[in-house]
């Protein structure tokens, strides 16, 4: 179904797990799409070959100008922007007395103040044309807290509070804020985990699996379609019921 | 992109939209009064305003000059200098 026909979408960090997920069925579903990646270039120069009109660009989303090159990009490829997938993220997982500073800043850079980044570089568009639509990758651990994660659960929780004010700020130019929380994905992060661990985490989660990267993406595919025109502000948990 | 021909009719246009947007009448308009300390126009009506003289005038205002029109004259010497580019 091409329900994002004649769209354009950026989705950050989108060379491996929920954001390679998303630009496939974005591209999928219709859309055209500019997604950045930093480190993994050979899956990103695989994914764009493999998928249509998807374009990938070298990006560090904490550096603001790059993200602003990226809209212009997009801009100028596909002559429109409608939708901002805020997907890149980092974790760096420390009980907080081993925590160093750079190891919380590194997280609060990428995960939140790049949202910042790429959200502010699109929004003049957005709010000008009267239509867009920012999909924002928080996570469970944002709403709960999560041990050792002192700086993920503070840059995903900062994101959703941005999600919120921002879409009381935009929602009379028709431009619509969400945000999604995936709990445990099968996603390089969740595999680097121990196998004690793993097994703790499939207890914890009702619906005992993990869930797959193709899930959120389609739940992202939902909310930056028209189907989802009268949903703004909302936080949606993607966990198989680990947050209830 | 269009000329100056006519600074004051291009004055006379910006004011209109700014009037429009803002509610306030062209008869009491400054053109040295501030956005948002005197005519109460907050940034989002301001970005309203940027958009309206941006199509009005097949201009682009760059993104980053966007936070420095703080008055109707900001809008007119900025205008002005994107049309004799």
């Amino acid at each position: 179904m091409n329900v994002l026909k004649g769209k354009t979408a950026i989705i950050t960090g989108g060379s491996r797990g929920i954001g390679r997920a998303c630009v496939l069925a974005f591209s999928k579903a219709g859309a055209n799409v500019v997604f950045t990646y930093n480190r993994s270039k050979d899956e990103a120069d695989a994914l764009q070959k493999s998928a249509k009109n998807v374009v990938s660009v070298k990006t560090d989303v904490r550096e603001y100008e790059q993200c602003r090159a990226v809209v212009n990009e997009a801009l100028k490829k596909f002559k429109k922007l409608d939708v901002v997938v805020n997907n890149a993220g980092v974790n760096i997982d420390k009980a907080l007395v081993m925590m160093t500073h750079d190891d919380w800043k590194t997280v609060i850079d990428t995960n939140l103040n790049g949202t910042f980044n790429m959200t502010r570089a699109a929004i003049t568009t957005f709010m000008k044309q009267k239509g867009g639509c920012v999909i924002n990758m928080s996570s469970v651990s944002g709403i709960t807290g999560l041990p050792r994660q002192t700086n993920y659960s503070a840059s995903k929780a900062g994101i959703i509070g941005f999600s919120k004010a921002l879409a009381k700020e935009v929602a009379g130019y028709n431009v619509r804020v969400n945000t999604v929380c995936p709990g445990y994905i099968k996603t390089d992060m969740v595999d680097s985990l121990g196998e004690d661990v793993k097994k703790k985490i499939l207890e914890s989660v009702p619906q005992k699996r993990l869930g797959e990267p193709e899930e959120v993406a389609d739940l992202c595919v939902f909310l930056a379609s028209g189907k989802a025109g009268y949903i703004t502000g909302e936080v949606i948990k993607i966990d198989g019921g680990l947050a209830i | 992109m269009p000329k100056v021909k006519d600074a004051g009719a291009m004055r006379k246009g910006i004011r209109k939209l700014i009037s429009d947007i803002s509610e306030i009448p062209e008869k009491e308009l400054k053109d040295d009064a501030k956005f948002a300390e005197d005519m109460g126009v907050d940034s989002m009506k301001a970005l309203e305003i940027v958009a309206a003289v941006e199509k009005k005038f097949k201009v682009a205002i760059p993104e980053e000059q966007i936070p420095t029109i703080r008055s109707p004259n900001d809008v007119y010497e900025l205008i002005e200098k994107l049309l004799k580019k």
